[in-house]
C-alpha cells in the first residue's frame, strides 16, 4: 500500500467505524430482530416469519397506519413540490428586496422540524385557534381540524408542506441556471410566458424535480414530530403514521422484533418507490447533452 | 517484651478499622429526576455512606432515556445495586417475582413501616421486589371558587355530580363544565365507576385475567357517557378539537370554566398554579355512588427503591436503601423529593419538621384515607391501556357500541394479561 493510500484511509477511518457502527450493524441486526420475539429483557426467541404473518395478516392498525401513512405520502410530497416550484419560480424575478423575501420564505424549513413549530402549529388550527378566527371572521365555519378524522391528516400535511424551503432553494438554484437565451428565443417565436413554462422551465429543471421528489419521499416516510405532538396519531388512528407505530411497539410495549419488522416493510416500501422512480426517470428526466428530441 | 506489647496495642487499636474496612462496599445507585432530586439524593447517599462506612457512587438522568437504559443493564446483569424503578415497570422486569432481590427474605429493611396495601403493590408471587418509596393516587380537585359563584358545593355523590354539573352550566353559562376527562383521565373514571359498583379492581390477582364481566364493563361506559351526554365534561371530539392541550394549559381551566378534574395527589401545584388570582383548588373526597361497593380509589405506589439481584454487597445495598427511607440521616435530606414518603416514620418526621405544605398534605392524606381494591400494575401495562383509551375513543367517536367497546377492552386485556401466564 502506498502512503498517499494508507494516509487516505487513515482519513475514512472515523468515517467508516461510524459507517459500520451506526448505521450496517444495526442495519444487520433489526433484520435478524424482525424475526425474533425480543422483549429486551430475555434472549431473542426465532420465530422466523411469525412476526410478518402478523402484520399482514391479523394487525389491523398495521392495516390502517400503512394506509394513513401512504396518503400522507402522496399528497404531502406533491404539494410540497408544486408550491416550492410555484414559490422558487416567484423569488427568480428580479424584484426589490429579494433577498429579503428568498430568506424569509426559507425560515420556515429552519424551524420546521422544531418541537415548537408543531406545538404552535397546534395552536393555529386548534377550534379556537387563528384559522378558525380568520375563518369566522369571513362568515365561514370554524372547521373542526383535529376532531374529525378527515381532517385531522390534511392539517399533519399543511405543516409538512410548509416547510418547503428546502426543496424551494434547490429549484431557484436549477432554474437560475437556465440559459435566458432560451427564453428570448421562445418569446421571438411568439410563445407565451406559460408556454415557456411548460416547454423549456420544466424540462430544464426534470433532473432537479427528479432529486427533489426521491428526497421528499423519503422524508416523508419517516415522518414522526408533527403527528406525535400535535395530534398523537388521532383521531381514531386517521395520523397514525408507521414511523409512530415502529415507536409505540419498540419503546411502549418493548416488543422490539415486531417494531423491526415494520420496519423493514417500511424500508422495503421506500426502495421499491425510490426503484420504481428511477425506472421512470427515463422517460421523463432530461440531463444536458440528453440526445433525446 | 515492651516491643511486642506495643506491637500488640497497635494492632489491637487498629483492629475496628479493618474489622470496618472489611466491611465497607462499593454500590452503585441509578434514579431519574430532577435538579432537586439529584442534588437531595446525592446528599442523602453521603450521609447514609457515612454513616455505615460503604461508598455509593450515583447514577442519574432525567426519566427521558431512563427505562431503555435500566433495561439494557438488567439485560446485561449490569444494573446498580439499588435502583429506581417506576411501578408499573414491575411486570416488564419481574414477572415470576425474581427481577429483584427479594427484600422479604433480605432483611435490613424495616418493612413494617408501610401498610400491607402497599407492600402487596410491590409483591410479585410472594416476593417483595422494592420499597414502595411514595404512594400516589388519583383524588377529586374541585375549583371552589367557581363553585361557590354558582351557589353549589362540592359534589359527594355522583348524583350530586350531574345536579351541579347542569347548575353550574345553567348558572354561569354553557361554556362551563363542571369536570375533565380526557385519555387516561376518562379510562380511570371509566375504572372508578366499575370499581365502586362491584368492588373490583380490572385485574383478578387470582387469575390474572379481568375481572370485570362485560356488563360491568358496559354500566362503567354508559356512566362515561352519561358524563358527556349532561355536559359535565367535554365530548372526546371538542377535546381533540382543542389539539389535546394539556388540562393545565387551557385558559377555560386557568380562567375557572372548567371547575374539577381527577388527577394524582401529588400534582396538585400543577394544576393549582396556573388558576387566576382568587380561584381556590381543593382536594375533596371520593365522589362515589349511593350503593357503591368501595370507593374504590386508584392508590399505588409511585415508584420503587430495588436491590439488584446481581449484587455482590446485598447486605450492605439493604442498609443504604433502609437508611435513605426510614432513617434520619436519609429522610431530612431527601425531604419530598420523590412524593409524600410511604414510610411511616419518614412522613412523621417531615410533618413535624414543617417540610411539607398543606394543601399536598389534604390532598395525600383524603387519598390515604379513601379505601378501595388493591391497584394492578397491569393497569398501566402500556398495550392494555392503550386498548383501553384507544376502543374507548372509537367509543365516543360512534365506531363502537358500549357492548363492542367492552368485549373489545376485555379480550384485549386479556390477550395482554396471557403473555404473563
Amino acid at each position: 500500500m502506498t502512503r498517499k493510500r494508507a494516509l487516505g484511509l487513515g482519513y475514512l477511518t472515523p468515517y467508516i467505524i461510524g459507517l459500520l457502527v451506526f448505521t450496517m450493524i444495526p442495519f444487520g441486526a433489526s433484520l435478524y430482530l424482525s424475526f425474533t420475539d425480543y422483549n429486551l429483557m430475555s434472549a431473542p426467541r426465532w420465530t422466523g416469519l411469525e412476526n410478518y404473518i402478523q402484520l399482514f395478516t391479523k394487525d389491523r392498525t398495521f392495516r390502517r397506519s400503512l394506509t394513513v401513512t401512504l396518503i400522507y405520502v402522496f399528497t404531502t410530497v406533491p404539494l410540497k413540490l408544486a408550491f416550492a416550484l410555484f414559490i422558487a419560480y416567484i423569488l427568480n424575478y428580479k424584484l426589490k428586496f429579494i433577498n429579503v423575501f428568498r430568506t424569509a420564505f426559507y425560515v420556515p424549513s429552519i424551524l420546521g422540524g422544531s418541537i415548537a413549530i408543531a406545538v404552535l402549529w397546534r395552536y393555529i388550527f386548534a377550534s379556537e385557534g387563528l384559522v378558525n378566527m380568520m375563518l369566522t371572521g369571513l362568515g365561514f365555519e370554524a372547521v373542526n381540524w383535529f376532531g374529525d378524522p378527515q381532517n385531522a391528516l390534511f392539517t399533519i400535511t399543511l405543516l409538512r408542506c410548509w416547510q418547503f424551503g428546502s426543496a424551494m432553494v434547490i429549484f431557484l438554484a436549477a432554474l437560475q441556471s437556465i440559459d435566458k437565451s432560451l427564453y428570448e428565443a421562445a418569446e421571438i417565436d411568439g410563445a407565451s410566458k406559460a408556454h415557456c413554462f411548460i416547454f423549456i422551465t420544466i424540462p430544464l429543471i426534470t433532473p432537479v424535480i427528479f432529486f427533489n421528489l426521491i428526497m421528499q419521499m423519503v422524508q416523508a416516510f419517516q415522518e414522526f414530530n408533527g403527528p406525535y405532538i400535535i395530534t398523537q396519531g388521532g383521531p381514531l388512528k386517521s395520523t397514525y403514521l408507521l414511523p409512530m407505530y415502529i415507536y409505540d411497539e419498540a419503546f411502549r410495549r418493548f416488543d422490539m422484533g415486531y417494531a423491526s419488522a415494520i420496519a423493514w416493510v417500511l424500508f422495503v416500501i421506500i426502495m421499491v418507490l425510490t426503484l420504481a422512480a428511477f425506472w421512470s426517470s427515463k422517460k421523463w428526466v432530461y440531463y444536458a447533452g440528453d440526445k433525446r428530441s | 517484651m515492651k516491643k511486642s506489647i506495643k506491637t500488640a496495642l497497635l494492632a489491637s487499636a487498629l483492629l475496628p478499622c479493618a474489622l470496618s474496612a472489611a466491611n465497607a462496599a462499593d454500590l452503585r445507585m441509578s434514579w431519574w429526576g430532577g435538579d432537586s432530586r439529584h442534588v437531595a439524593t446525592q446528599e442523602a447517599l453521603k450521609a447514609c455512606g457515612a454513616k455505615y462506612g460503604h461508598t455509593i457512587a450515583p447514577e442519574f438522568t432525567g426519566f427521558a432515556g431512563y427505562l431503555e437504559k435500566l433495561t439494557t443493564q438488567m439485560a446485561g446483569g449490569t444494573e446498580a445495586d439499588i435502583m429506581q424503578v417506576n411501578w408499573p415497570w414491575l411486570p416488564l422486569f419481574s414477572r415470576d417475582g425474581t427481577g429483584f432481590a427479594d427484600l422479604k427474605d433480605m432483611g435490613g429493611v424495616d418493612l413494617s413501616q408501610y401498610p400491607q396495601t402497599d407492600l402487596d403493590g410491590v409483591t410479585v408471587k410472594d416476593h417483595v421486589q422494592g420499597i414502595p418509596v411514595s404512594t400516589t393516587g388519583r383524588v377529586f380537585f374541585f375549583n371552589t371558587t367557581t363553585l361557590e359563584e354558582a351557589g353549589l358545593g362540592a359534589p359527594t355523590t355522583w348524583d350530586e355530580f350531574f345536579g351541579a354539573a347542569e347548575a353550574l352550566r345553567k348558572k354561569e353559562g354553557e361554556d362551563y363544565r363542571l369536570f375533565n376527562a380526557v385519555s387516561e383521565s376518562a379510562q380511570l373514571l371509566v375504572s372508578l365507576a366499575v370499581t365502586q359498583k362491584t368492588g373490583k379492581d380490572l385485574v383478578d390477582p387470582e387469575t390474572n385475567r379481568v375481572a370485570w364481566t362485560p356488563e360491568e364493563l358496559v354500566e362503567g361506559i354508559n356512566f362515561y357517557q352519561r358524563m358527556v351526554d349532561t355536559g359535565a365534561i367535554q365530548s372526546r371530539q371538542d377535546e381533540a378539537a382543542e389539539g389535546n392541550v394539556k388540562l393545565y394549559e387551557k385558559t377555560a381551566w386557568a380562567e375557572g370554566k372548567i371547575a374539577g378534574s381527577y388527577e394524582w395527589d401529588s400534582t396538585y401545584f400543577k394544576f393549582s398554579d396556573p388558576l387566576a388570582e382568587g380561584e381556590v383548588l381543593t382536594a375533596v373526597p371520593m365522589v362515589k355512588f349511593e350503593d357503591a361497593v368501595t370507593e374504590g380509589v386508584y392508590r399505588k405506589p409511585s415508584m420503587l427503591l430495588s436491590i439488584s439481584k446481581h449484587s455482590k454487597n446485598p447486605e450492605a445495598a439493604a442498609e443504604i436503601l433502609n437508611c435513605l427511607v426510614n432513617e434520619p440521616e436519609g429522610i431530612d435530606a431527601l425531604g419530598d423529593t420523590r412524593g409524600l414518603p410511604a414510610s411511616k416514620v419518614a412522613l412523621e418526621r417531615l410533618q413535624a419538621a414543617g417540610a411539607i405544605k398543606p394543601e399536598l398534605l389534604k390532598a395525600h392524606e383524603i387519598m390515604m384515607a379513601s379505601e378501595g381494591p388493591a391497584v394492578s400494575p397491569f393497569n398501566e401495562h402500556p398495550e392494555l391501556r392503550a386498548t383501553f383509551v384507544d376502543t374507548l375513543e372509537e367509543f365516543a367517536y360512534g365506531q363502537v357500541s358500549a357492548e363492542e367497546a367492552a368485549a373489545y377492552i376485555i379480550d384485549g386485556a386479556n390477550d395482554v394479561l396471557s403473555q404473563f401466564d
